[in-house]
């Protein structure tokens, strides 16, 4: 059931892709037959070249290579680094219908991440309401609609270069690929207040919460395409009780393990542009004690709340909040065995940040962030910290939409785990620190007409 | 001067001010005169009005017209839009399209037409259809002027989408004669809703995600 649906994965989204390319040429014929002040603009997209200054300070190498570092770089990519080129491209196929695709290339050497993939892609149909309440189905791999950083092209951030701890989670390691309804409606006629909805059941993403055990929380933008395989810190090879070695692991984090459906549901209130409240559950049902295509299934689930608020003078607050557990099987082998040292565990996930962020005419961005984040074994005394820390994020933004930005970001990381010394032999405290100079080259449909 | 001394062609102008619960003057609001009296009438039939999209908004945001108006949807945004409405008085949809791609549409029965776009969520608009050719919108001042109606009995009637249907000021009757100018005042009672934000401009935070 697993490969049937991992190989679908593989067949299905280049044939979406290839289905709505197709359109797009269909379409365009289309529209240069009529003239030209009747065109239907059935083409969006957003092309941009992410590059970034960065000097990073870290004990640690970074995590895609194989390191135990929260950063995406360690001290030997101090320098010029191309972090991302993607295209977020939409295809109106019919009114109400919608292809989207985000094709990514990422330049990170090592996370076996080398050519271009796909980060999400999936058709969105929006039936013309007939009534206050506006329906949308989505089928394909997209996101949950969680993050309130996220909002730009790409799942890009408009705040900063990295994002909060929880989002930077979801990008590596969610991506539900399925089926989503979700609904909004106005109270009534007239009001502000809107309520909203959605539910969704999704295969793949089993082994989720393998990389926030393993490595922990990290503070990156490097998001995962549906293709990657990525790099994790040696695991421990056990023998009489003890570590005797390590061996190399890898993660798939979007496979299908055990062919069971996980979902996630959610309720949303808004009151216009002022305030947004958003609760939801995610739960990816995976088998703890199902192994497939080299990868475990992780049964990861969790409670998200999340809130943002525009307040006077151009400021703004963004909040989240990340409540969830992980059930797993420990000292097993990268082959799927078990050792006379596997245990079904089961530790708390914790993240939350908030944001203060402020626009000033339109083209200055101050945000400040900061980040606390836990993963933890609360059952047996005494208490497990895998990782638990706190970051600052401070990033100043200069913005000019649909061409360039240009983003200072200053972050430090502080963190302590204390499986370090016994599992690697490391240090269990650490602090990182980097200061990156980003810069965003954006090539925007709607600038070219 | 034998026209000029006519009765038929009487006629005098009625100015309003709309105030809220507090006594602020309240823009944008709907004002309209329906004659009592089948004397009053002399309309020159519903001319065409326009409902512009520029900046991901409708505009202006509430438009009023005479029943049997023909209303065009013009786009002038640089994205396509996909204009809607649910509402009894009038159920159409313009799907995708950019500039001028579909022809006005006639908007017969009197009532709220609310308008939404099936692509952008933040867009919300009005067209308040009217049985009368007497119709104008307050200004920021709270102030409206129906100019010169013919001799009559009139109800003038307000209406914005900011206050709830229970909450809009009864219609208020009047005569217009002798050429003299009627003032009249309207509050309303309770709370009004905030006006709707259309996204001009960038937004601090991200509503309506990519």
């Amino acid at each position: 059931m697993g490969q049937i649906l991992n190989a679908l994965r593989s067949i299905a989204l280049p044939a979406l892709a290839a289905a709505a390319l197709g359109t797009a040429v269909q379409g365009r014929a289309a529209d240069e037959a009529a003239a030209p002040t009747r065109s239907a603009g059935r083409h969006d997209f957003s092309i941009q070249i992410d590059t970034a200054w960065n000097v990073p300070s870290s004990p640690f190498s970074a995590w895609v290579e194989g390191g135990l570092g929260k950063l995406r770089y360690d001290e030997s990519d101090r320098g010029l680094n191309a972090a991302r080129i993607f295209v977020d491209y939409r295809a109106r196929l019919k009114p109400g219908l919608t292809a989207r695709i985000v094709a990514d290339h990422v330049g990170d050497g090592g996370a076996d991440a080398d050519g271009v993939d796909v980060g999400e892609a999936y058709l969105e149909w929006r039936p013309v309401p007939t009534s206050a309440n506006r329906h949308r189905l989505r089928t394909g791999a997209f996101y949950p609609p969680l993050s309130l950083e996220n909002g730009g092209p790409g799942w890009s951030s408009p705040f900063g270069v990295s994002f909060s701890a929880i989002n930077t989670w979801l990008g590596e390691e969610i991506r539900p690929i399925g089926v989503e309804w979700s609904m909004r409606r106005r109270t009534r006629l007239g009001s502000p207040q809107e309520i909203g909805v959605f539910a969704a059941g999704f295969y793949g993403n089993d082994p989720a919460g393998t990389l926030l055990f393993w490595r922990g929380w990290s503070l990156h933008d490097r998001q995962t395409r549906l293709h990657d395989r990525l790099p994790m810190p040696p695991l421990p090879l056990w023998s009489d009780g003890a570590i005797v070695g390590h061996e190399e692991q890898w993660l798939e984090p979007f496979d299908e393990i055990d062919g069971k459906p996980g979902g996630y549901a959610g309720v949303e209130w808004r009151y216009g542009r002022r305030a947004l409240v958003q609760l939801s559950r995610y739960d990816n049902r995976a088998d703890p004690y199902a192994f497939s295509g080299g990868q475990w299934g992780w049964h990861t689930r969790f409670n998200h709340l999340s809130a943002q608020l525009a307040l006077p003078r151009g400021f703004g607050l963004i909040a989240q909040w990340l409540d969830g557990s992980t059930d797993w099987l420990t000292a097993t082998t990268p082959d799927g065995r078990h050792t006379p040292f596997t245990e079904h565990v089961e530790d708390t996930l914790e993240a939350k940040y908030v944001m203060l962020t402020r626009l000033v005419r339109d083209a200055h961005r101050v945000s400040l962030r900061y980040d606390g984040f836990e993963v933890r074994r609360d059952e047996a005394p005494p208490q497990l910290v895998a990782d638990s820390g706190r970051a600052w994020t401070l990033a100043y933004r200069y913005e000019r939409p649909a061409l360039f930005d240009v983003t200072v970001e200053w972050q430090q990381i502080g963190s302590r785990r204390d499986l370090w010394p016994f599992l690697y032999g490391a240090q269990p405290r650490a602090r990182e620190r980097i200061l990156s100079v980003g810069v965003v080259l954006r090539l925007d449909s709607s600038r070219l007409r | 001067m034998l026209l000029g001394a006519l009765p038929a062609l009487a006629c005098a102008d009625i100015a309003v001010t709309v105030l809220d619960a507090d006594g602020a003057p309240v823009g944008d609001v709907a004002v309209y005169a329906v004659p009592r009296t089948t004397a009053a009438t002399g309309s020159a039939g519903p001319a065409a009005a326009v409902m512009d999209q520029a900046d991901s908004a409708f505009v202006p945001h509430l438009l009023v017209v005479e029943a049997g108006t023909y209303i065009e949807f013009p786009n002038n945004d640089t994205v396509s839009h996909h204009v809607y409405s649910f509402s009894d008085a009038k159920r159409f949809e313009l799907p995708l399209y950019k500039g001028n791609l579909h022809p006005p549409l006639r908007f017969d029965t009197p009532g709220v037409v609310v308008l939404g776009c099936n692509i952008h969520d933040g867009m919300l608009g009005y067209i308040l259809v009217v049985d009368t050719p007497w119709f104008t919108v307050t200004n920021a001042a709270g102030e409206a002027r129906l100019p010169a109606l013919p001799d009559g009995d009139y109800a003038v009637h307000v209406w914005t989408p900011r206050a709830r249907a229970g909450d809009l000021p009864r219609p208020r009757q009047t005569n217009v004669s002798d050429g003299s100018a009627r003032e009249l005042r309207f509050r309303f009672e309770g709370k009004l809703m905030p006006a709707h934000e259309d996204r001009h401009g960038r937004s601090t935070l991200t509503w309506d995600r990519y």
